[in-house]
């Protein structure tokens, strides 16, 4: 708290100097362009070179390490990316290749028409795992994945009259794997240009509005469904899409090897494609390729009599990675870069400035709606868990363009109304509505959709992104940006890009929220103990902040705050909550004096 | 058809027994944790294997069995607690929380790896001392009786334990709220290690009493983690009563694909169910939906 209240409290013109001299050329933070080069680079060499060496094993083997290094690279999207651990993508794989070869080999259709049919059977699989991805995540997708892995060598024994069984199928491509270019095969040349696709598609997912969306999703779906999105849609699409992909490997995993048995694809395929990224670094470009080095190509070809051990090396190195360097290997390097290199975080940084000049300004001007009519309507709500009743037949409500304090004391329903509504709970009865729209039924991610914003008791503010990307979420989510918004928002960009949000003090997290939701363009904002944590003065800074947007803006702010004195300070109206029920609403003069909540006051002073 | 049906339910409900004892054990470590360890399967299969590396695949006397039971559940419940000290190690930083679900694969992989490289790739048949007795006027091998027997044990003595007695009280105030835990002056890595070492007790011990009927291979375990893990979500993760009505309801649906379409379509089976469970009610057939935590 020292660094940040001194920073805070900083002189003026201190800030002045700061905010002046513009952005430090800090060091890059994080350096995806460079290992995308590194990681293409090693591809080509893969791909290419033993070709115009001419040596079939060297070809081969390092064909299948590109194989695998572009599954795991999907992989990579998939665990961390998407955010959720498969342990299933060896069974995808197998898919993609048996449906191929079974219709090449054993039907004779085209090539052509057996890829497409490879693509197919991948999709099916990215479906079964994607369809329990709209409801649940994490272990309970790791054991859906893990079942699939264990099941699908058996299903092909199982469905032995189309699959042939144990015994395989002969697979021969000679117009991939004898023709070519310059000398290298057609087949080199896919696999390579296949290679260099996957790390792009990656490097470029995380550029889009769409890759960050996902980010946001699989670090935190609360946060993610208060800027609209709905998390089980994210998984969804992250499973098909890398299923697509790692369906292409697996059809490509034919014209290589020339057969396929069911025993090709057991578990251990999936735990080499998944403990991979664990090695090489999860969430790095280039930690994929690295890690199939080091648990694929060294084991095979090193270490080829030791084959025997190579599970157990599997189980080993990860465990020892994830209990010594759980960054993995190009994480671990980044960090260590990344530390030695990068300065303090910037005491002179006053996000509450940058609001007020910046950002709100460029939002002034819309047509706010005559302030005072009922933005927010609850009537009769009640809400039960099992036999505790958190809230009680709740009448509320919200005017446009006021600043709307929750108070009372602790389990008197305070947040359970505000996840009412925002979404993240359902009333057992009664009923809500915003803007004159019924939201009772709706999700968290369509009610955010219609303007609403939150904040959280413990910031969602994401490390991994720069300080800039962390509020970019925020414009991501707002449907109509206009060219002034973009254009001050350009401005923060050049000032905050550079910046990690990782050594963000507290006060600054809750005001890198706040500038989200105005970047969103909520106009009805829910906060859920906003100055938990904020020092006196931030505090003071944070109250000044919440005046000046709903002045300007006309934004209206539901706070649920146990610092009374602030409340009563800034709030237009208080909404006092006990056991469920509302006891009193109204003007803050008149709240203080109120017989039924007076009680509340005189308790909280003294504690 | 009657000796049909009767074959399914008694030895689907002895099997289902065996999954609603490692779905107890799973619930131990979740709600102290919230960790579902991967490798509580191979751990399974290493009850088996360690007691009868002991004794050997012949009829052993009774008192050099109980030694044995003993020896193999000791020897689990060791190792259980080795791995749940690893597990626990990184999750101290709480940036990384899902470390977890990596490091308990790897060390069911690296377990599992081992037993393939001592035993083969065999799967080991070994006898139990107890006779086998006649019910419905199927002879049934006692290691099915027993498995009911244990889980109905360990049903109660959970029960007692976490509601009755001081540090099982401790172990259900983490599981509520963690951190007030923490705040109350528990020691919660000292009780979430004592959770993962229970539940080493609870799957050594059942390992070695059934490891007459079920596959004894390294690879089997990835398999047994599945089937707990289905009954513990069929019942509702965290909820024993409902570990023990979902591991039943599993063992006796997969008794009965078994003899209807053979036993190549078992774990098919397991994925249709699971993902129907996940998609149709993810709280579980017998679980409660709870309060969201923002």
């Amino acid at each position: 708290m020292n660094k940040s209240g001194t920073s805070i409290v900083s002189d003026t013109t201190a800030d002045a100097v700061a905010l002046a001299t513009g952005p430090v050329a800090g060091p890059r933070l994080n350096s995806d362009l460079v290992q995308l080069v590194i990681a293409i680079t090693l591809v080509i060499i893969f791909g290419l070179v033993p070709n115009f060496v001419g040596n079939p094993y060297w070809t081969q083997t390092l064909q299948i390490l590109i194989l695998y290094a572009s599954v795991s690279v999907l992989q990579n999207v998939l665990l961390v990316d998407a955010g959720q651990a498969s342990f299933g993508q060896g069974a995808i794989f197998g898919l993609g290749a048996y449906a191929a070869a079974m219709a090449f080999g054993l039907y004779q259709m085209p090539w052509i028409f057996a890829v497409g049919m490879g693509l197919v059977g991948a999709l099916i699989g990215g479906i079964i795992f994607a369809l329990p991805a709209l409801r649940v995540q994490n272990f309970h997708l790791g054991f859906v994945t893990l079942s699939a892995a264990i099941v699908f060598p058996q299903v092909v024994v199982i469905l032995n009259d189309w699959t042939n069984g144990i015994n395989g199928i002969i697979v021969s491509v000679p117009q991939l794997t004898n023709a070519g270019l310059f000398g290298a095969s057609y087949l080199s040349i896919v696999i390579t240009c296949f290679g260099i696709a996957v790390l792009c598609f990656h490097y470029a997912l995380r550029r889009t509005r769409f890759g960050r969306r996902m980010r946001v999703a699989a670090a935190s779906p609360e946060a993610a469904m208060a800027l609209g999105i709905s998390p089980g849609v994210m998984r969804s699409v992250a499973f098909i899409v890398t299923a697509i992909g790692i369906g292409f490997a697996g059809v490509m995993y034919l014209p290589i090897v020339g057969f396929v048995t069911p025993s090709a694809f057991s578990l251990d395929l999936s735990m080499l494609f998944f403990f991979a990224i664990v090695v090489g670094g999860r969430g790095q470009i280039l930690g994929p390729i690295l890690g199939i080095i080091i648990l694929y190509f060294l084991p095979n070809v090193v270490f080829a009599q030791f084959l025997d051990y190579r599970l157990l090396a599997y189980g080993a190195v990860t465990l020892a990675v994830v209990l010594l360097f759980p960054d993995g290997i190009v994480g671990s390097f980044e960090k260590w870069r990344i530390k030695r290199r990068h300065a303090t975080p910037d005491g002179g940084l006053r996000l509450d400035r940058m609001i007020a000049d910046d950002l709100v300004p460029a939002a002034v001007g819309k047509p706010v709606t005559q302030a005072g009519d009922v933005v927010v309507k609850v009537r009769g709500g009640s809400k039960t868990f099992g036999s505790v009743v958190a809230l009680d037949g709740v009448d509320l409500d919200i005017r446009r363009g006021e600043i709307h304090g929750l108070i009372g004391a602790n389990g008197s329903g305070k947040t359970s109304l505000l996840n009412v509504l925002s979404g993240f709970s359902r009333l057992s009865g009664g009923t809500v509505s915003i803007k004159d729209a019924e939201i009772t039924r709706l999700s968290a991610s369509q009610i955010a959709r219609l303007g609403i914003g939150r904040t959280f008791q413990t910031p969602r503010v994401f490390s991994f992104f720069s300080i800039w990307d962390n509020l970019r979420v925020g414009l991501d989510a707002n449907p109509n940006v206009d060219a002034q918004l973009k254009k001050r928002a350009g401005a923060l960009k050049g000032r905050l890009d550079t910046q990690s949000a990782e050594w963000l003090p507290h006060g600054q997290r809750r005001l890198v929220e706040v500038m989200r939701v105005v970047l969103q363009n909520a106009d009805v904002l829910l906060l859920d103990e906003p100055a938990a944590g904020l020092s006196p003065e931030e505090r003071v800074r944070f109250s000044e902040l919440l005046k000046y947007l709903r002045d300007t803006l006309g934004t209206t702010i539901i706070l649920v705050e146990h610092d009374l004195d602030l409340v009563l300070g800034i709030a237009d109206r208080i909404t006092v909550l006990d056991t469920g029920r509302v006891v009193a609403t109204g003007a803050p003069a008149e709240i203080a004096s109120n017989p039924a909540a007076k009680h509340m006051f005189v308790k909280a002073r003294n504690a | 058809m009657l000796a049909e049906l009767s074959i399914i339910a008694v030895r689907g409900i002895g099997i289902g027994a065996v999954y609603a004892i490692i779905a107890m054990s799973f619930n131990v470590v979740f709600s102290s944790s919230g960790i579902l360890n991967f490798a509580q399967g191979t751990m399974f299969i290493l009850g088996g294997f360690a007691g009868y590396m002991v004794i050997g695949e012949s009829v052993a006397s009774w008192p050099l069995w109980l030694a044995a039971l003993l020896l193999a559940t000791v020897i689990v419940a060791v190792v259980v607690t080795v791995q749940g000290a690893l597990t626990l190690m990184p999750l101290k930083d709480s940036v990384e929380q899902h470390s977890w679900l990596i490091s308990t694969m790897a060390v069911s992989v690296i377990l599992t790896a081992t037993l393939m490289l001592v035993q083969g790739p065999y799967s080991w048949t070994v006898q139990s001392p107890i006779p086998s007795f006649t019910i419905f006027g199927m002879r049934t091998p006692a290691p099915y009786a027993l498995a009911v027997v244990a889980m109905f044990f360990w049903y109660f003595v959970l029960r007692w334990f976490l509601n009755k007695t001081l540090t099982g009280l401790a172990i259900s105030a983490i599981s509520q709220d963690m951190d007030a835990a923490r705040a109350a002056g528990l020691r919660v890595r000292r009780l979430q290690l004592l959770a993962f070492t229970i539940s080493g007790v609870i799957v050594g011990s059942a390992g070695f009493i059934v490891a007459p009927v079920v596959t004894l291979s390294a690879d089997a375990g990835m398999r047994y983690v599945l089937h707990g893990f289905i009954a513990a979500v069929v019942g509702g993760i965290g909820s024993n009563g409902g570990a023990v009505l979902g591991g039943i309801l599993l063992g006796l649906l997969s008794m009965f694909v078994t003899f209807q379409l053979g036993g190549a379509y078992q774990d098919i089976l397991s994925l249709v169910l699971l993902v129907a469970v996940l998609m149709i009610r993810p709280e579980g057939i017998f679980g409660r939906s709870s309060a969201r935590r923002v």
